[in-house]
């Protein structure tokens, strides 16, 4: 690379393009724009009328919306679809992979607390073992609407 | 990519082989260190999860605490975030056009679109802040809770929300609002700082000389990173 000085690392690998290649690149960087930008237009008003939806549908749509927005942004905005394979597969196979295992952990654990507090709830009534648990505040009636 | 061999030198590569990940050291290292940052968004927001499935009868409904839209009373849900949102996407939109411009070694291109992503940031940052002071402040009526105050547990009207109590509903959900989005906005702030710094770098011409643009396309990666973990709390905070 002519007039290149920098000290440390002692060369550069960064991409250089033409004018013409530029134009090309330009217009699918806006392309993904859009693309995210109507994802999540979609994904609000879905969220505006989640009635007519049902919870599982309404998590398949933004979880998968949102996977989707991420590996746009992650393949074409961060350019990595453009990195060698190495790469590629050293930034995402183990996040992905840790990521599945933790959420399928803590999530399953998080309900399986859920059981568990109500059980030991209505031990804790049944026996009097606290004075006043029932009022304790993580139990206050949060479910009405306030609007 | 056009020229990315021709400019390796395998006998001074790294001072060793050839590079096999085919990037600069300071790329990787980026990569690295944002595959680590994810890990703590990661584990953020799964715990976040592990919450929202252990109390799912309180959970605060989002679309009925953020409500505001500036300008008007009216209760209006996800408008504001949807706002948010779209100015990140589009921040990232001009980083990576900088990052394009500088590949065609284009300084006045590369000076303009930086410009525009830190008046991006700067915008996120400050609707993010208007986002906290409502959710603090709380609804006009607020709500009664039982709460903890001079040693005995009374009933009281709460209005707003803060570390210990939530007019919304469960506290932990205030306690992780604050903690996430407030993680995530010091990114977005640090993220401002450091593309601001760059900014002047490529003003003074230090890339120019360089030859390249690769501190541009390095902060240009923290910066979609950061509207990459947006992406994910947007779902999991405001829609789900």
């Amino acid at each position: 690379m002519e007039g290149f000085n920098d000290n440390f690392p002692s060369y550069e690998t960064m991409a250089h393009h033409s004018e013409e290649e530029g134009v090309a690149k330009r217009k699918k960087l806006w392309t993904v724009f859009f693309i995210l930008s109507a994802i999540t237009i979609v994904e609000l008003i879905i969220g505006f009328y989640p009635s007519s939806f049902s919870d599982l549908a309404l998590k398949f749509i933004f979880i998968g919306g949102t996977l989707l927005k991420a590996a746009f942004i992650v393949l074409s905005f961060m350019h990595l679809g453009e990195e060698v394979k190495q790469l590629r597969y050293l930034v995402i196979a183990p996040y992905v992979i840790f990521i599945i295992y933790l959420s399928f952990i803590a999530l399953n654990e998080g309900m399986y607390s859920k059981d568990i507090k109500a059980t030991m709830d209505n031990n804790v009534l049944n026996h009097s073992m606290i004075k006043g648990a029932e009022t304790a505040p993580h139990q206050a009636t949060a479910t009405e609407a306030h609007h | 990519m056009s020229s990315h061999s021709a400019t390796l030198d395998s006998t001074t590569a790294w001072d060793g082989g050839k590079s096999p990940l085919g990037v600069s050291y300071g790329k990787m290292m980026m990569w690295f260190f944002l595959v680590s940052d994810a890990l703590s968004f990661g584990g953020l927001l799964v715990a976040y999860g592990f919450m929202r499935h252990k109390y799912p009868e309180v959970w605060p409904d989002p679309s009925k605490v953020f409500t505001h839209f500036p300008g008007t009373h009216a209760s209006v849900p996800l408008a504001y975030v949807g706002l948010m949102t779209f100015i990140l996407i589009m921040s990232s939109v001009t980083m990576v056009l900088a990052v394009e411009a500088g590949h065609r070694m284009d300084k006045k291109a590369v000076e303009k679109w930086m410009l525009l992503t830190i008046i991006g940031g700067a915008m996120f940052v400050g609707s993010q802040a208007w986002e906290w002071y409502n959710f603090i402040v709380g609804s006009h009526e607020g709500a009664v809770r039982t709460i903890f105050e001079d040693g005995q547990w009374i009933e009281k009207t709460i209005q707003g929300a803060n570390l210990q109590y939530n007019e919304y509903g469960l506290p932990v959900f205030a306690d992780f609002f604050f903690f996430i989005t407030g993680f995530h906005g010091t990114h977005v702030f640090s993220g401002v700082v450091i593309n601001f710094i760059i900014y002047v770098n490529v003003v003074k011409g230090t890339y120019q000389k360089r030859g390249h643009y690769e501190m541009v396309e390095k902060v240009g990666l923290y910066w979609h990173f950061v509207d990459l973990v947006w992406v994910f709390v947007f779902t999991f905070f405001y829609l789900l």
